[in-house]
């Protein structure tokens, strides 16, 4: 790595492991938030490509309406504001996802599709006292959709590997290695195990910087 | 006349605690599907935040709410049938914001009638305990599985109490998930995932696995 990247990288540290929600802060393997459609509907890559779409659309322009209309609001009702923007923009959203995927692929996610209103994932922003502002509020929703895309579909590859065999209804090998990755148990102890390997390697990652960063200072 | 009135009776209260029985451990709202899992995880960290009136603030949601959904479902049914998929979760959705306002209400009179400093710390926690995937997963569950209103209702408190136990037994595992020879990187998240999932498995120990979608 370069040693201006190192160095930046030093210095920012404290605040990167805050602010970069792909990988030092990732929504799902290091805050926990956004679990229930991993752990339980992200068996197939299939389903995970609905689960991303409805992410897309639902996330960022959740968040940036909230902040618009939550200007005005006290802040002990502004849940109101940000769970009802979600209910209302799921309509819209579930209308699109028919149109692209077909009602009986949305079927196959069960409750875990509707349950994307009151997902902590997109309507957690609430419980900060200040209204978030419209550019963060679209810089914020971006990067976190792209944290939960990036588990998502990392996750749903290596069940559906485990649990049939195959990656996005393709044979990769003809027998299925480990059929408990589809069950909701499966699903916690993979996701569990994939926290840990993120923990490891932010961890490997720190260790690396801080020794390259005392060769420069 | 008495005899059938007394079995009626029977049925109804065997059936009010068979479907809460089912909710509590065979369709367990965190070890079967998952519901409330990310709040759990913050719940069992957070040593400010009261379990117990998490939980019964929980329940009395979950009541109010299902039995509302339980009527409105009905309405839809009759009506909207080739939107009732696209519209449904915001219908439920607004029937957990009736919920809410009618606890609020009601601690606030208590607060205004006892002015108890209790109702302050109620009412932090309530917007929590309102929109989670727990409230909204049981009212879905309810309605697409045509319960009737006692089944309803129980199915609503059994969940409750479901998850009220299963933040118990999280908080107890977490002690010894404290435990030194843990490795670094599974301590938190990983350990608490893990667990889960392994009680999870217990649960289909007895129940046997339940295709929750």
């Amino acid at each position: 790595m370069k040693k201006e990247h190192v160095l930046y990288f030093h210095k920012n540290i404290a605040v990167l492991s805050r602010r970069d929600r792909v990988f030092l802060n990732n929504p799902v393997l290091i805050r926990g938030i956004g679990l229930a459609p991993i752990v339980v509907a992200a068996t197939t890559l299939n389903n995970a490509l609905v689960l991303a779409v409805a992410v897309i659309l639902m996330l960022t322009p959740t968040r940036i309406l909230s902040a618009i209309l939550a200007k005005r609001v006290k802040t002990k009702y502004r849940v109101l504001v940000y769970a009802l923007t979600a209910g209302v923009l799921y309509i819209a959203v579930s209308f699109i996802l028919e149109q692209i995927f077909g009602l009986n692929q949305l079927k196959l996610l069960g409750l875990y599709l509707p349950l994307l209103i009151v997902e902590p994932l997109i309507i957690k922003r609430y419980v900060q006292p200040k209204p978030e502002k419209i550019k963060a509020a679209l810089y914020k929703g971006t990067v976190t959709t792209l944290g939960f895309l990036l588990v998502l579909f990392l996750v749903a590859a290596l069940r559906e590997f485990l649990a049939y065999g195959t990656l996005y209804g393709f044979e990769i090998i003809n027998f299925q290695p480990l059929p408990f990755a589809k069950m909701v148990a499966g699903g916690f102890i993979i996701v569990g195990l994939v926290a840990a390997l993120w923990n490891f390697l932010i961890n490997l990652f720190k260790k690396y910087i801080n020794m390259e960063a005392k060769k420069y200072l | 006349m008495m005899d059938s009135f007394l079995l009626v009776l029977k049925d109804g209260v065997l059936s009010f605690f068979l479907y809460a029985v089912i909710a509590v451990f065979a369709q367990n709202a965190i070890f079967t599907r998952a519901l409330g899992v990310s709040r759990l995880i913050k719940l069992v960290d957070d040593p400010t935040m009261d379990t117990l009136i998490f939980s019964g603030l929980l329940a009395v949601i979950q009541v109010i709410s299902c039995s509302l959904g339980y009527f409105i479902n009905d309405f839809l049914s009759a009506r909207i049938i080739s939107l009732r998929f696209f519209v449904r979760p915001t219908i439920l959705l607004l029937c957990t914001i009736v919920a809410f306002f009618v606890v609020y209400v009601g601690i606030m009179l208590y607060s205004k009638k006892f002015k108890s400093k209790t109702a302050h710390n109620i009412l932090k926690v309530l917007p929590m305990a309102t929109f989670n995937c727990c409230v909204l997963g049981t009212l879905l569950i309810t309605v697409t599985q045509n319960y009737d209103l006692l089944e309803t209702v129980s199915f609503a408190i059994g969940s409750s109490v479901g998850y009220f136990m299963a933040v118990l037994l999280v908080t107890e595992g977490q002690r010894t998930l404290k435990n030194r020879n843990i490795p670094q990187s599974f301590k938190g998240l990983p350990a608490n995932l893990i667990y889960i999932g392994i009680l999870a498995l217990a649960i289909y120990g007895f129940t046997g696995n339940i295709p929750v979608f």
